[in-house]
């Protein structure tokens, strides 16, 4: 049973570092820097800046950081982290 | 006590308007793939003249004059597509969809015709859209508004952000009047194209809600009269195929 249990985690953690692995290989459709220049935030239309590292769009003033997902920003408040 | 919920119509039923967004967002999920071919066996192909006379009317610069349109609910690009080829290199569109999937397919097909670099592609909302201020020469907006729960909200955000000279357009279903018509209209409406949804995209329900919705828009006049609220001025519409839609227009001054 317990081996079971761990092998079964064993082929969860196997899928999740092939997920993380397929995301990065996307860097052949990056977000279009042009697009970037002109987004501001949906709920408070202030200022964004760009974490080209973690692919998010971030509203100090909505303390919200937006995700980006296949060169597609997502600028949804219910799709946004809450930031600090 | 709590606060009664405000609603809205998602075709002929009462919803609130977070019910409303998400059953809409299931509609074009279901149909993303298939929807141009959709609307091309729906219209009998005459989707293609509506749309290119709202580029007409649009007149993007042949030139290299610049030139910035914001295409809101226009997730697989056709219009941003078609303004695209009738414009000059200062000509770039921004499609803005609330759906990922809908967006997905233009995003590929942008790519597909090297128009990515013309065209870009964002997720949000037409209630509160991710753009400054005095942003933008041109708004379209085909067949979207009446998915959006507070039409008002969208108008108001149109305005906001084109600039003064700005250009405002929206192509929409409108209301049958030619005797005759209207009564084939209705037929085809209820009898044939849910049918025709289940067959071609496997869901006939989207299609019964597209159908319903258009009946509970808005007449022309009424439309029209909240465009003027929102700021607009030179407001004028124009029925096309005995009025089975209609094209809005206004202008930010």
């Amino acid at each position: 049973m317990l081996e079971n249990a761990k092998r079964q985690e064993g082929t969860k953690e196997g899928t999740r570092t092939a997920r993380m692995n397929s995301s990065t290989e996307r860097t052949e459709s990056p977000v279009d820097p042009k697009l970037l220049e002109i987004l501001v935030c949906p709920m408070t239309k202030g200022p964004l800046e760009f974490d080209g590292g973690r692919q998010e769009l971030i509203s100090r003033s909505a303390k919200l950081a937006y995700p980006i997902r296949d060169g597609i920003p997502i600028m949804l408040p219910e799709e946004a982290r809450k930031i600090d | 006590m709590e606060q009664p919920e405000e609603t809205t119509h998602f075709g002929f039923r009462d919803v609130s308007l977070e019910d409303k967004q998400t059953l809409v967002n299931d509609v074009f999920k279901s149909v993303a793939r298939r929807y141009d071919l959709m609307n091309d066996l729906m219209s009998a192909g005459v989707h293609r003249a509506w749309k290119d006379a709202m580029v007409t009317a649009l007149n993007p610069p042949r030139s290299d004059t610049p030139f910035k349109l914001l295409d809101v609910a226009g997730g697989t690009g056709d219009i941003s597509f078609r303004a695209a080829e009738a414009s000059g290199h200062g000509f770039q569109a921004t499609v803005c969809d609330i759906n990922p999937d809908m967006l997905a397919v233009g995003r590929e097909r942008a790519i597909e015709r090297q128009l990515d670099g013309r065209v870009t592609f964002a997720e949000g909302n037409a209630e509160a859209l991710t753009f400054p201020d005095r942003n933008f020469d041109g708004y379209t907006i085909a067949f979207g508004i009446r998915n959006v729960p507070r039409i008002e909200l969208a108008l108001a955000e149109a305005y906001r952000v084109l600039r003064p000279g700005g250009r405002f357009l929206c192509l929409e279903f409108s209301s049958v009047d030619v005797p005759g018509l209207d009564r084939i209209y209705d037929f085809f409406s209820f009898k044939v194209i849910p049918p025709l949804g289940r067959a071609v995209t496997g869901d006939a329900e989207s299609y019964q809600y597209l159908v319903e919705s258009i009946r509970t828009f808005p007449r022309p006049p009424a439309f029209a009269g909240m465009i003027r609220a929102a700021g607009f001025a030179r407001v004028t519409w124009q029925p096309m195929s005995g009025g089975i839609v209609a094209l809005h227009s206004g202008w930010r001054l």
